[in-house]
Formats: structure tokens, sequence, C-alpha cells
């Protein structure tokens, strides 16, 4: 079961690398870097959990699973969500620009 | 090679998926023990009477890794002051009159109750899952809906730009100061109990040290970013093309 | 106690700077002055500090495994002091240009210097990867400052690129935790030597790929020559000059710490990505017709110099690459801030159209030409000395093909150098109006003159022998255990 978890935390990051590197419309990049980025997150959550666990709250009666992974994913999904607004906010400034979001019509990005 | 060529695809899909199935053998590689190791057992086993909080979670983020916080609340300012500075030549032109009656009314009724969520989740913070980017998030929620229903006209009358700017500085430097507290008793910045502050009893509201507190500051911050971030992305409603600076200025 | 005021005494000034501009409008030139200074004071006071002996802070109270540590060693010491002096020379032009009117630029450019600094002094890799992201966000934020189309796209390509780099830096954090369930540097420099062999292959190739990215070494370094040359003068200065060191700082402590003993293959990787930097760039550099361009390929070529001087491994390595970061520092910031200006005068920044700047500007000439020559590396000058400790060190390890290619990368970067001078001097019609430029000549001025005064002084044996316990003291990861495992 947590195989399975991380099977497929790192094939959605493999899928979010492929979407930024080929896809045309700078939206989809966009939305590639969430995908990687949830991809990670889910990996970090996974590698605390332990088989019959509890959450880790007071009053606990059981096996309390890991704390520590789950307040690293709460401060990389504030980052994450940073950067992908700040990704946004440039691509609306594009879009203002040039009519178009897509990735051959603006010069200086390609390559 | 043209980026959407089929072999330019072929090619970086089968890159990718290589990536993967090496990641995945770095994972089989691990033993899973079905136990906690490291500084969890530490954690799990004396957090509540260490730091009065009751849910350990927030007393990880707020009290042994507290500065990963202030690191993480000051990436949401960066970003907020940045995104400030990219629309802020943008003239406010046009607002929209918002959606019908029906749901101007029905939302009048709902939002003291999404206050008091929201307000629940900071205020809580140390007893139960939540704490101050939670609650903050669902407060900006609250203003995003105040866009949306009635128009962002009416968002910026009720809300100045400016009073959210300065929320979001007070709850900075409010972290910042609580900080300071500790380091100026000389336990170190960012120290709760031993830099004396009342750790209670466990299970109360009142409890946790500097962890309500720190919740409220950064309640605020993330709260006034995130709806900064929204209002200055909606503040054009009309889609022109604005003169963009021609100069590549050196 | 002073790593700690080193990183939140920037952060507080980017938090008040607001607060100033909504109360007390009129204060806020000065404030913005004496900010700057108080952050310079500290910075530099956090490094003299770290360099007796260990300066460990325990954040909280709580010690190395529960809570965060910061270390100042003689290693962060001097990016310390490269850090302060190229943020407050790119504040002094940048205050000379637009004194107080863009507030947000200066929010901006405190919390840059507050991730900075925290960078430099952390010890624990979560945090780490947080004023990472802090650093990153600034430097996309400040390249698209100037909001011209060509800023606003090399900003979103510097910010793709970089998002991708800090997501491998997070997935081999996110490893190194599941291997060993601890995030201290220092217990993770004991613990994960008993990690299992592919899972610490995995760990090496995600922090080596994420950092490459970052540092913007040759294969994937497409957002380097967009993002510094579309950025403003000062901008360009800053991010050439000590941004990419920070990231070669953390690469260095990463690789350092952790993969010295275990994986000594990542320091080859390391080598042999400088030697294709210095290939590539130069070559790169060779085709350009645009002086900021060429300039930043020209940062490529010298980041490969400084990996290669990393990569030895040793410690006199080490100490030639730290030496020869901060001559790139005072060299490339004087070429960028010169380079700016005189294209701003000539309303272009195509090449063969610079003509006739010497009668026009001789001193930013003059000035030009020594930093030119110190980048080129004659022989009195830094660059030369710095190049020179760097062969020494390939060679003392082992390294040939980096010896060549330092020698061959100075060949070629002299042809365009001379390329950019020849039209400099050539006759032409100068510009007819002239507006001084105090802040930014002084500075150039005083960096040209560094780089003589660095030249000269890296050859008395004193200060060298000084300046190479920076190597000794990298490589000391016995010492930095104890200092910080104290319980």
């Amino acid at each position: 079961m947590i195989k399975l978890s991380y099977a497929t935390a790192i094939f959605i990051f493999c899928i979010g690398l492929y979407t930024i590197i080929s896809k045309r419309n700078l939206f989809k990049t966009v939305i590639g870097l969430a995908i990687m980025e949830s991809a990670v997150l889910l990996l970090i959550v996974t590698s605390g959990y332990i088989p019959g666990g509890v959450p880790p709250l007071l009053p606990m009666n059981g096996v309390a699973v890991n704390p520590l992974p789950q307040a690293f994913t709460l401060t990389a999904i504030v980052i994450g969500a940073s950067d992908v607004a700040l990704a946004l906010a440039l691509v609306i400034k594009l879009h203002r620009r040039y009519g178009t979001v897509d990735l051959d019509k603006i010069r200086g990005l390609r390559g | 090679m043209h980026r959407s060529s089929v072999f330019f695809r072929l090619a970086t899909l089968l890159f990718c998926l290589c990536l993967g199935w090496w990641f995945w053998k770095g994972i089989e590689a691990l033993e899973h023990t079905g136990t906690l190791t490291g500084p969890a057992v530490h954690y799990v086993a004396r957090a509540a009477e260490e730091t009065g909080a009751s849910n350990l979670v927030s007393a990880i983020l707020f009290d042994y890794r507290a500065l990963d916080t202030l690191g993480e609340a000051t990436v949401i300012y960066t970003a907020v002051c940045g995104i400030a500075m990219l629309f802020s030549r943008s003239k406010y032109r046009k607002s929209s009159t918002g959606l019908s009656f029906i749901v101007k009314r029905g939302l009048g009724f709902v939002i003291p109750f999404i206050l008091l969520y929201a307000a629940g989740i900071v205020l809580m913070g140390h007893l139960t899952p939540g704490g101050g980017f939670q609650g903050g998030a669902v407060f900006a929620t609250m203003t995003i809906l105040f866009c949306i229903v009635y128009g962002s006209n009416f968002e910026a009358a009720r809300i100045n730009p400016k009073i959210k700017e300065f929320i979001e500085s007070t709850g900075a430097v409010m972290f910042t100061l609580i900080g300071l507290v500790g380091l100026i008793a000389g336990a170190g910045f960012l120290a709760n109990s031993a830099a004396g502050f009342p750790t209670g009893r466990v299970g109360s509201v009142l409890s946790g040290g500097t962890i309500p507190l720190l919740n409220i500051a950064v309640g605020m911050k993330v709260g006034a970013g995130l709806s900064t971030i929204f209002y200055s992305m909606v503040k054009l409603l009309e889609v022109k093309y604005e003169d963009a600076v021609e100069v590549d200025r050196p | 106690m002073m790593p700690v005021l080193a990183v939140i005494v920037p952060m507080s000034w980017g938090f008040i700077i607001p607060l100033v501009y909504l109360f007390r409008r009129k204060l806020l030139d000065q404030a913005i002055l004496l900010f700057a200074f108080i952050s310079f004071m500290v910075t530099l006071a956090t490094a003299f500090s770290g360099w007796q002996g260990y300066n460990v802070a325990f954040l909280g109270g709580w010690s190395a495994g529960l809570g965060i540590v910061f270390v100042v060693d003689k290693l962060s010491a001097a990016f310390l002091v490269l850090a302060a002096t190229g943020s407050g020379a790119a504040f002094l032009v940048s205050y000379g240009r637009f004194r107080a009117d863009p507030w947000r630029y200066y929010v901006i450019f405190f919390l840059l210097q507050s991730a900075m600094n925290g960078i430099l002094v952390t010890g624990d890799m979560f945090t780490l990867f947080v004023f990472y992201e802090i650093f990153s966000l600034a430097a996309y934020l400040l390249v698209s400052f100037t909001m011209s189309w060509q800023a606003i796209e090399a900003g979103l390509k510097y910010l793709v690129l970089g998002t991708i780099g800090a997501f491998f830096i997070l997935l081999g954090t996110a490893y190194i935790f599941m291997a060993t369930g601890a995030l201290n540097m220092a217990i993770l420099s004991v613990s994960l030597p008993q990690a299992p062999p592919e899972t610490l292959t995995v760990i090496a190739a995600c922090l080596l790929i994420g950092l490459f990215i970052k540092i913007g070494a040759f294969p994937v370094h497409f957002w380097l020559p967009d993002a510094h040359s579309s950025a403003q003068t000062a901008v360009s200065a800053l991010l050439s000059g000590v941004v990419v060191k920070v990231s070669i700082y953390a690469l260095a402590r990463v690789s350092l710490l952790f993969f010295l003993e275990t994986r000594p293959a990542a320091f080859t990787v390391i080598t042999s990505i400088g030697i294709l930097s210095i290939l590539g760039g130069h070559l790169m550099a060779l085709r350009q017709e645009d002086i900021k361009r060429l300039l930043a390929f020209s940062t490529v070529a010298q980041i490969g110099y400084i990996l290669t001087g990393v990569g030895t491994g040793t410690a006199a390595g080490i100490t030639a690459a730290v030496f020869h970061a901060f001559n790139h520092m005072f060299m490339k910031g004087g070429l960028f801030i010169t380079a700016g200006q005189l294209s701003e005068d000539m309303k272009t920044r195509n090449i063969s159209q610079l003509r006739g700047l010497y009668r026009h500007r001789p001193g930013f000439v003059i000035a030009f030409t020594v930093l030119a020559a110190a980048i080129v590396g004659i022989p009195p000058l830094n660059g030369f000395m710095g190049k020179w400790y760097l062969m020494l060190a390939s060679v003392d390890a082992g390294n040939i093909v980096s010896a060549l290619a330092l020698a061959a990368g100075t060949v070629i970067s002299a042809f365009y150098y001379l390329r950019i001078l020849s039209s400099l001097y050539s006759p032409g019609v100068p510009p007819s109006r002239r507006k001084p430029f105090y802040w930014p000549f002084r500075v150039t001025v005083t960096f040209a003159v560094f780089c003589v005064l660095l030249g000269l002084t890296a050859f008395m044996p004193p200060v060298w022998k000084a300046f190479s316990t920076i190597g000794t003291c990298a490589l000391d990861t016995t010492a930095y255990i104890a200092a910080v495992l104290v319980e």
C-alpha cells in the first residue's frame, strides 16, 4: 500500500517534468510546475506513515505517525503556492503584451 | 528540434520515465521499519510538556523549527510584494456588478460564519489541526468571495488595499518581535518556554506559550497577503493590451 | 547570537519599509540609507565573529537534533564578506540612480540580502531549502523589476527553470529524510554513510542537479544569459557577482559535508561540469553582439573555473575557488556597471555601435580596460593570480584536463574582450548630453583598484597563508561536527 503511494508520487513527478519541457502553452507549463510540487509533497507525507498509526494529536490512543514530514509539507505547500502565484502573474503580464500564451510566438522564451 | 515534433516528445517521455525508474530504485533500497526513528521519538514523547501544545505538528512548526515558519511567511511576503509591484501601474478601470440578488443576500447570511470559522482555525491552532496559514487562507477566501459576488469595486471600498498592506507588515513585525523577546532573554531566537512564556495546562485554550501569538501573527500576514494577490490580479477587468514599456533599458 | 542577527536584521528592514512608507513618507530616503548601512555592518560583524573559531547559535535553545542551528566558520565568513560587499556596492549604484522612489524594490533587495545571509550560515537542510526559495523569488522579482517585455520574459524563464531546480533540491532533501530521519547537516554527515548505496546515488544526483540548475552551469544554463542581460545595471552586477556565488557556496558545503568519503564521484561530476561550462561559456560568448549577453556568457565560463576548483576536493582547490569567487565579483561587478552606463549613454547594447567612448567618458573606459585585463588574466592583476592558483590546485589533484581547459579559456576570452576594447577606443561620434554618473563611477573605480590590490597581495606569503586556512577549515568536517553536536 505504501509502495503504491510512493510509485504514484514518482510517476506524477515524471508527468510534471514532461509537461514543463514539452508543452507549448504557458499555462500548461505553470500547471506542470504545480503537478511536480504535489508529487514531491505526496512523497514527503507518505514517508512518515506508520502502519496502524493515529494522527499526532493529544490525546493519543496508539502509535502516532511521524509529525515531522507533516510540518515540512505544510511549509512546502505554502512555498509552492507562492511560486505558482508569481508565475501566473508573469504569464498575465506577458499575455497583456502579446495577446497570446503560445510559446512559439513569444520571442525570448525559445530555447 | 521543434517542440511539438513526435520525436522530441517521445525522447522527453523516455527520459522522464528513466528518471522515474531510477528514483524508484532509490526508494526500494530503503528498508521501512514500522516504528518512529530520529527526532520524532522525542517529539511524540516530550512535546506536550515542553511546549504546552497538544497538536504536535504545531509544536514543531512554531516552537522547535519556528525559523522555517518565519522563512515560509517571508516567502509569501516576497511574492505578495512582487505581485503588487508588477501590477502597480495598472489603473483601475471597470468593476463588475457582481452576481444576482439571491446570491448576494445568501452570502450576506453566510459571511459571519465564515469569519468565525477562520478565527477558530487560527486561534485553536495549538489544539486541533489548523493554525495561522490555514486560517489566513480561509480569511483570504472570504475577501475573494466578496470580489466575485459583490464586484471588486465594493471590496476595495470596504477594505482599503493600504489597510491590507498595513496588516501584513504588522503581522510580520509582530512575529519578529516575539522572537526577539527570546533573544533578549538569552534563550535563543524564537524560544518558547525557555524565554519565560507560560506553557499553561495542556489542552486548554490558554496554553502553548508563544504558539497562539505566532498563529495570530501568521494568520494576519497570510490573510492580507493572499487577498492582496487576488486583488492585484483582478483590478483590471477589461482585457486591454496596455502600452508596454518599449525601450529595453540597459 | 550574531548569526541570527545577520539574518533577522535585513529581514526586519524588509518588513518595516512599507510601514515607513505608509506613515512617514518623508523619512524614507534617510531610513533606507540607514538600514543598508546597519545591514552591512551586521553582516561584516558576523563574518569576523566566525573567523577565529566556529560560532554556533542554537535557535530556541533546542539542541542540534531537535531544532535549527546556525554555524559560521571560515568558509561562511569569507562568503559573508563577499555578499556584504557585493550587495553594498549594488545598493549604492541603485540608490544613486533612483533614490528611494520604487520602495518595493528596496523591500525585495533587503529580503534578498537576508536570504543570502540565511543560506550562508545555516546548518540544516530544510532551512537551506526555505531560505533558497526566498532568495530565488527575490531574484526573479529583481530581474523582472523594470517591466520591459524582455525583462518579464527573462524573469519567467528564470522562474520556471529555477523552480524545477528547487523541486529537485526538495526531492533530494525528502530522500535524505527517508534514509536517515534527521535533517541537521552535522548529524547527516555522520549518519548518511550508513544509507544504502542506491539511495545515496539518488540523493547526490538530485542535490547536484538542483544546485547546478540554480548556479547556471553549462548544460542547464539557459536562463542565465537572458536574466543577467535583461536586468537593470545594479541588479545584473548583483546577480553575476553575488547570487551565483551563494549557490556555489551551497554546493560546496553540501558536497564537502556529505559526499567527500561516500561518493567521491560527485566531485568528478562537478569538475566535468566545470570544464563544460568553461568551454561552452567562452565559445558562446564569441558569437554575441550584445554586450551584456556577452558578459553573461563570460559569467558562465567563470562559474566553470570556480567549479573546477571546488571539484578537486582538496584544501588548495577550495581556497583557489574562494579566491576566484572574490575576484570575479569585483571584476564582473565593475564590468556590468560600466557596460550598463556606457550602453545607456549610447542608447544601444550592440558592441559595434559603442564607438568613440574614450573621448566621451575616459574614466569609465580606463576602468573597463583594467577590469577586462584582470578577467582575461594579465599577470600582476588578480584574475591571473586566481587562475594560477586554480591551475596549481588542479594539477596537484591530478586533473590535467581542467588545467588545459583553463589555459584554453584564457586565450579565447582574450579574443572577445579585445573586440570590445577595440570598439570602445575606436573613433566615433559621441553623444551630446552628458549626465554625471557619480556613484557608479566611484564604485567601478573602487573595484578596479581592488583588482590591482588583490593581485599584488596574493603575492605576499603571509596573506596567502591566512587565506588558505579557509580551504583547510572547509575540509575539516570532524571539527564542524564536534562544534555543533555539543551536548
